[in-house]
């Protein structure tokens, strides 16, 4: 329970905004990092903190794709492939990264410890490939480095 | 009129008020804009694009800040280099605006294509076909090919429940949000939100139990495309087999006014009502309908109708011919003494079945005035006649500096459009409420005084002088909606008198958008009440001949040697009656409704009368003759003549009047059905207001409920009655 194991964050978020509404999106990265996920119970669970039917959260946790409405593998890979990285090799990069840990952008290794996703812009186009592993951004990448990457996140 | 705004349309100059839409000016002169997602009674949110125009204001000169001339001396319009959304830009002095130029045109079938490229084009088995805005608009500005790669087409659900009573086509969805912002804006039920975005983004429901709203099957009316559809009337008919009839709902006190849509089952041959529509009449529902009104009109095809008249013989009984019936009853009559006879007629009957069923009693037959049933709500009938709503009351009209109370009455669950209304009224034009109450109701959300009482104690409270009340004093108008939960009939009638007292000490007594609105179980028992001018004194334990027309409820009978019954269905009563007489249903034929809020409207018939059943009124007739009364009143028509000359609420009304119509806005209807969806515009009557009368008598006080009054159950919407238990769509939400 959120409510519960949360407690005090929840009224630090709670004590920042105006109205119970505004806190929304603070209290579902607190869900998100409570439970791995935004889960169909995080979701109703931070609906009645805020006072909002579930299907207003619902609403925001599928707009903002750093919610995840299913579960993640430990880390989450988000290669970005839009115009600019494409023209710098990112679809290739990307091809590596599948074959590498063996899935498909959007899926999760079978052991859990990788999700591999596609991003929109990251804002680092002159340094592309790149991507995100948990919010950290690796630049410059090639197959070698990436491998490296995987090698030391994966222990 | 100092604030109209001028503006030219397409070269035409018009005037409209300051702050409306463009796309609403061009309504005015009959110049249609398309649009998809605004719609006249929601928020514009300028989302769909349709509505692109260009738009031009005066040129200013930056030196001099003049309006520019050109060498004929006419204004220089400075055109805006992008096109506008004419449903989100508010008109402003001399503006100009074109609504059919070429890049107008070209932006128009652009959008288009770009809505139909996931559209999948199931016209031909897609329930809003012939009645769909997108195919109609696609048709007027869409392109004529399409370009989109068939493989690039997206495939998505296409039955999905939102809830019990609502489906979502997902591939026909083009999100307009106009669903959303209905169960947002208007009915403060939010349960619809979009999910995802871009090509991904679909509405869906994570509430539970979902999508289950009582305002549900508006969202079907509005939507501009076949998405949504009801339970009710999905895969039942294709519009253009559909005709249609103007009625009036009977199920609660709002008066709705409703167009059946009908259509012929060619393997019975009888003509059956499809689906019930919002006919628009901006002083009643606008251009709403609850659920309930929507979807329970299944009983007028149950298949367990009375269809001939029965009579008892030998302990059981037997079908027999009107004549034998009818001559039964006048014989029995005859051999009676009139005060051993009593009357009791329910309040779903027409008003003018009322009128001759009154004067059978007393005139013909020469018993005591019949008693109405439900008896708590004709306890005090007379009271809401005499300080109910002026002649030009209208909930629209009300806003800041008037003063809404609502006093033992849970709007939402006893009149559901009154509470779209009301709410409106508080939330959006700044109306104080107040709400006095023994449990909590959905209006407690809006309201700026909320007050307690013990339940059954809303009478002790008014007589309290509770200074909740005193804002009565400052209001500009008031309006006080109250209902019976949990009253006896003498402690209603002490409520409505004292609430009736109450506005009268505040000055509101003759003001038109000031007084009692009761929350009346049905939608006519203002005018049953009205036209028979019941009994309220106890009800006899016995009599040697009882009629009970309409009557719902046992307790409301009278232990009687020979009971006459009519009835649409063999209810218990009617089970144990010695002659049962088979009613005709609303939607067989014609008559008038008074409404809570004191408006006389009229009904029609949509199709022919089940089986042999008759109108109440040519029954009632039918006796009278048989027992020497020389009435031959043709119809309706002339029982209201003759009520509107007997009865001072009702003088100077004529049933041809309450037909009358004049213009409404928002334009909407068939004529407008992809600007305001597929709503009935109103050519068959808005009604007219009948008059308050003043009641006589010293005011009572209230008494300690007793244990039967506390017992009763609360009111809720579905609560199952004799009628809306025959809407199968409906049977999960009985309670």
């Amino acid at each position: 329970m959120l409510r519960t194991n949360r407690a005090a964050d929840i009224e630090k978020v709670f004590a920042k905004y105006p109205t119970k509404r505004s806190a929304v999106m603070p209290l579902l990265y607190l869900a998100q990092a409570e439970y791995g996920y935004c889960s169909p119970e995080a979701i109703r669970e931070v609906a009645e903190l805020c006072e909002l039917d579930p299907t207003e959260v619902k609403s925001v946790t599928g707009f903002y794709t750093m919610f995840n409405e299913s579960p993640t593998g430990k880390v989450i890979l988000d290669v970005c492939d839009d115009l600019p990285c494409a023209l710098r090799g990112a679809d290739a990069f990307m091809a590596h990264c599948e074959s590498r840990l063996g899935i498909k952008a959007g899926e999760t290794t079978a052991d859990g410890k990788f999700t591999l996703r596609s991003a929109m812009c990251l804002a680092a186009c002159n340094r592309a490939p790149l991507l995100q592993a948990n919010g950290d951004y690796h630049y410059d990448l090639t197959p070698e480095s990436f491998d490296k990457l995987i090698d030391e996140l994966g222990k | 009129m100092a604030d109209l705004i001028n503006l030219t349309i397409d070269g035409v100059a018009l005037a409209v008020p300051k702050g409306m839409l463009i796309v609403d000016a061009a309504k005015t002169i009959e110049k249609d804009i398309p649009v998809f997602c605004y719609h006249p009674k929601l928020k514009p949110v300028g989302l769909c694009r349709m509505c692109l125009v260009e738009v031009g204001t005066p040129k200013i000169d930056p030196a001099t800040k003049q309006i520019v001339k050109d060498e004929a001396g006419a204004t220089v319009i400075a055109w805006q280099p992008k096109l506008t959304t004419a449903c989100t830009t508010p008109v402003s002095e001399g503006m100009s605006v074109r609504t059919q130029s070429k890049p107008v045109i070209d932006a128009r079938e652009d959008v288009l294509e770009f809505l139909l490229t996931s559209h999948p084009l199931d016209c031909p088995v897609c329930d809003k076909g012939g009645e769909c805005p997108l195919q109609n608009l696609t048709l007027a500005h869409g392109p004529a090919v399409s370009r989109y790669d068939y493989a690039d087409k997206q495939h998505n659900d296409k039955h999905a429940p939102l809830g019990d009573l609502m489906f979502i086509d997902r591939e026909r969805c083009i999100q307009c949000a106009r669903c959303i912002r209905f169960q947002d804006d208007i009915a403060d039920d939010h349960v619809l939100q979009f999910h995802n975005r871009g090509r991904a983004e679909e509405v869906i429901t994570f509430s539970t139990p979902g999508f289950d709203s009582y305002f549900g099957g508006n969202t079907s009316d509005i939507c501009p495309v076949g998405a949504l559809t009801t339970a009710d009337f999905r895969f039942k008919g294709r519009p253009w087999e559909l005709k249609t009839a103007a009625s009036v709902c009977g199920h609660c006190a709002v008066g709705c006014n409703t167009a059946l849509n009908t259509r012929l089952n060619t393997r019975t041959g009888v003509r059956e009502i499809k689906r019930v529509m919002p006919r628009q009449n901006e002083q009643v529902n606008e251009i709403w309908l609850c659920d309930k009104g929507r979807y329970g009109h299944h009983f007028t095809h149950a298949a367990n109708r009375l269809t001939h008249p029965l009579i008892r013989k030998d302990g059981a009984l037997q079908e027999a011919t009107w004549e034998s019936a009818l001559q039964l009853i006048s014989d029995k009559l005859k051999t009676v003494p009139g005060q051993k006879v009593v009357g009791v007629i329910g309040d779903r009957l027409a008003t003018e079945d009322a009128w001759l069923f009154g004067r059978l009693m007393t005139d013909v037959i020469g018993a005591a005035p019949a008693f109405v049933s439900p008896r708590t709500a004709s306890a005090y009938a007379d009271v809401a006649r005499a300080a109910g709503l002026g002649a030009d009351a209208d909930f629209k009209a009300l806003g800041k500096g008037d003063v809404i109370v609502v006093v033992n009455g849970d709007v939402e669950e006893q009149a559901p459009v009154w509470f779209l209304r009301l709410r409106q009224a508080v939330v959006d034009r700044g109306a104080k409420l107040i709400v006095a109450h023994h449990r909590s109701t959905k209006m407690h959300r809006y309201a700026a005084g909320i007050a307690r009482f013990a339940p059954g104690a809303a009478a002790q409270w008014v007589a309290g002088q509770p200074a909740e009340l005193a804002a009565l004093k400052d209001a500009r108008n008031a309006v006080i909606v109250f209902g019976d939960e949990k009253l006896s009939g003498h402690n209603a009638r002490a409520l409505a008198q004292s609430l009736a007292h109450a506005l009268a000490e505040a000055g509101h007594a003759d003001k038109p958008n000031s007084g009692l609105v009761p929350l009346y179980p049905h939608g006519n028992t203002q005018g049953v009440c009205d036209a028979v001018d019941p009994s309220r004194g106890a009800m006899p334990e016995s009599a040697d001949v009882a009629w009970l027309a309409g009557v719902g409820d046992p307790a409301d009978a009278p232990r009687a040697g020979f009971t006459i019954v009519s009835e649409l269905f063999l209810t218990p009563l009617a089970a144990a009656a010695d002659v049962v007489l088979p009613a005709a249903a609303p939607a067989e034929r014609e008559g008038s409704y008074t409404s809570g809020d004191l408006r006389a409207q009229r009904f029609w018939p949509a199709h022919p009368a089940h089986g042999e059943s008759r109108p109440d009124w040519w029954a009632f007739q039918e006796v009278a003759r048989r027992m020497g009364k020389d009435w031959s009143f043709g119809g309706p028509e002339a029982i209201f003549a003759a009520l509107a000359a007997a009865h001072p609420a009702y003088n100077g009304l004529s049933y041809a009047g309450l037909a009358a119509v004049k213009p409404q806005w928002p334009m909407v209807g068939r004529a407008e059905v992809n600007f305001g969806g597929t709503v009935y515009d109103n050519t068959a009557g808005l009604g007219a207001r009948t008059a308050r009368v003043p009641v006589g008598g010293a005011a009572e006080a209230p008494v300690e409920p007793t244990l039967a009054d506390l017992t009763r159950p609360e009111p809720a919407l579905y609560r199952a009655g004799d009628l809306i238990r025959h809407s199968a769509v409906l049977a999960g939400r009985l309670v």
